[in-house]
């Protein structure tokens, strides 16, 4: 575009939106810090005055929650591990080799990208009871993957195919084994795909909730998201515990986000507009 | 040693894909293709809790379809998707394209308020809809207290139990949910203009308004088009928001297709209705996929 004669000004205006947009998060945070009785003052105050941390002992001491994150954190490593582990020798095998029924492969992580959760949740719900892996780990780690898979292959994918073939010749060449070629030259090359993928399978897990409601109902395994819903209960909820537990799920994400964001933006945005 | 040595590189690639897609195929196959395939399975046979138990499953074709298809509470739930999709896609995209113009232009801290719009669509749809669910409360929230210190005390209102306000005010929560990424979407597709057009055009004496709607949506066309359909796709997941706002109430006001699934499958256990639902329900985004991949085949064609 043509040179911009004020650049502040449009910093200003962006500022403004932002800071609008923002504000049900500035709120949560504001009123997780609020005394009960300051939460429902009629005049509604933005800095917490008194500031108190009692809303977070209140939402701690009900040890559903404490379990819950910890459940929530097991179930994305078990994510992160799991999606990495299959989406790199799966994505390696679709760029680089030409396989018969690779075609029929991608379409699958099409569809599994655009499938509701409810319409896997319901099936899985009949199947996970009949092995025995509703309520366990493993069931919702199986059952998260569904949803990071295909991203992280749409995002893999094309990172290996745009390593050069001749690279990896010359060290087969020079006596590299093909174990030798991906471990040296192409796990190093993609390591900005891998650290956006890991992140975002992370977030990803973190977030869910309609497999942790349906295939994961006791307390041992369910994650922080579902215990979260519980707490909103139908009358009279504690808003003040309630934001302080919505603050704390909050936490982790934006922490992974500030850490990886820009591995993540470019990995957003190629995973979606390339297709 | 050297008998692998000398294995043509062709074929040793060839059955390394093989042995490299077994894992991620075997998961594929057990936790997607099984899954689907058996839902279609309890679609056309009575399946409900007595025979999970160990009753009879017997075949009774499309007996489960036709209950669903009559059954007005899934026509309502039809309408539901319906307006909510529509307002949700029409209102992410305007404002999501809107901004998207502000942040194309470079100006300091342009990288890092856009990571914190970013951010609002990251937090798990739990939270967000949680934060709503509170600024929205009739008693304490922060939307009516805004309105009593405004002087527009009369209009506060309890906005999620009221059946005729319930449905916009979670629309409403979606679209701020979906606007930062509809926004970075679109700002890629702004990046791959050409400035020189601008600048042609300016040089001829184009004004503002003319270069947007004689260069920038032309061009945008074909990303617009990508950004609704995988707009549709996503709109139609969403459950957790609408959950926790609302549980679909007051009196189904906001059940959308995929909350209507849930109840008919995990309230009532009627285990094959919820799997013709499920099955009817993923005819849209199927469709809106297919749509999405002739297009992208298009443009890789034309391009």
């Amino acid at each position: 575009m043509t040179t911009i004669r004020k650049p502040w000004l449009h910093t200003a205006t962006a500022a403004v939106v932002t800071a609008v947009f923002l504000v049900p998060v500035l709120w949560m945070v504001s009123t997780s810090f609020k005394k009960p009785d300051r939460i429902l003052a009629v005049s509604p105050q933005w800095i917490p005055s008194p500031f108190t941390t009692e809303n977070y002992s209140a939402a701690l001491a009900n040890p559903a929650l404490p379990r819950a994150l910890l459940n929530s954190l097991v179930i994305s490593g078990g994510v992160v591990a799991l999606t990495l582990l299959l989406a790199v020798p799966l994505s390696y095998a679709l760029a680089r080799i030409p396989m018969r029924g690779s075609g029929a492969m991608v379409l699958a992580l099409l569809i599994a990208q655009l499938l509701p959760a409810i319409v896997l949740a319901a099936p899985l719900f009949i199947l996970e009871r009949k092995t025995g892996l509703q309520n366990t780990y493993t069931g919702l780690i199986a059952a998260d993957t569904t949803l990071t898979l295909p991203f992280a292959v749409v995002v893999l994918r094309p990172l290996v195919q745009s390593i050069p073939a001749e690279l990896e010749e010359a060290a087969l060449v020079d006596g590299c084994g093909l174990p030798g070629v991906l471990g040296y030259v192409v796990l190093p090359l993609m390591a900005p795909g891998l650290i956006a993928v890991a992140g975002m399978s992370f977030l990803l897990a973190w977030g869910e909730f309609v497999f942790g409601l349906t295939l994961g109902q006791t307390p041992e395994v369910q994650p922080a998201t579902v215990v979260l819903n519980s707490f909103a209960g139908p009358v009279r909820t504690a808003w003040g515990p309630l934001m302080a537990t919505a603050t704390l799920i909050s936490v982790p994400v934006v922490c992974v986000f500030a850490i990886l964001h820009r591995f993540i933006v470019g990995g957003l945005t190629a995973g979606s507009v390339k297709g | 040693m050297s008998r692998r040595r000398t294995t043509p590189l062709a074929v040793r690639r060839h059955r390394t894909g093989y042995l490299f897609s077994l894992p991620g195929l075997v998961f594929l196959a057990l936790l997607l293709a099984y899954p689907l395939l058996y839902n279609v399975w309890t679609s056309v046979h009575a399946v409900s809790l007595s025979s999970r138990l160990g009753g009879p499953e017997p075949f009774n074709g499309l007996a489960n379809y036709r209950s669903v298809l009559t059954d007005p509470a899934f026509w309502r739930a039809v309408r539901v998707s319906a307006l909510f999709t529509v307002g949700s896609l029409v209102c992410q995209f305007t404002i999501g394209f809107a901004l998207a113009l502000l942040f194309i232009r470079p100006f300091p801290f342009n990288g890092l308020l856009r990571s914190l719009l970013l951010m609002a669509w990251l937090l798990p749809p739990i939270v967000s809809g949680t934060l709503f669910r509170w600024m929205l409360d009739g008693d304490s929230g922060a939307y009516n207290a805004l309105l009593r210190s405004t002087g527009l005390g009369v209009l506060t209102h309890d906005w999620l139990t009221d059946p005729s306000t319930a449905l916009a005010c979670v629309i409403a929560a979606n679209i701020w949910v979906g606007v930062p990424f509809n926004m970075l979407l679109l700002l890629v597709g702004l990046h791959g203009i050409d400035p020189e057009l601008y600048e042609a055009a300016a040089l001829d004496g184009a004004g503002a308004w003319q270069r947007f709607r004689r260069i920038t949506l032309p061009l945008m066309r074909p990303v617009s088009a990508a950004v609704l359909l995988l707009g549709l796709i996503t709109t139609f997941k969403v459950f957790d928001l609408i959950f926790v706002m609302t549980g679909g109430g007051p009196v189904d006001a906001t059940t959308v297709l995929s909350l209507y699934v849930y109840e008919v499958f995990f309230r009532f256990f009627r285990f094959s209705q919820g799997a013709a639902g499920a099955l009817l329900l993923l005819t849209v985004p199927l469709i809106a996929a297919a749509l999405y991949v002739r297009r992208l085949r298009h443009e890789r064609a034309t391009a």
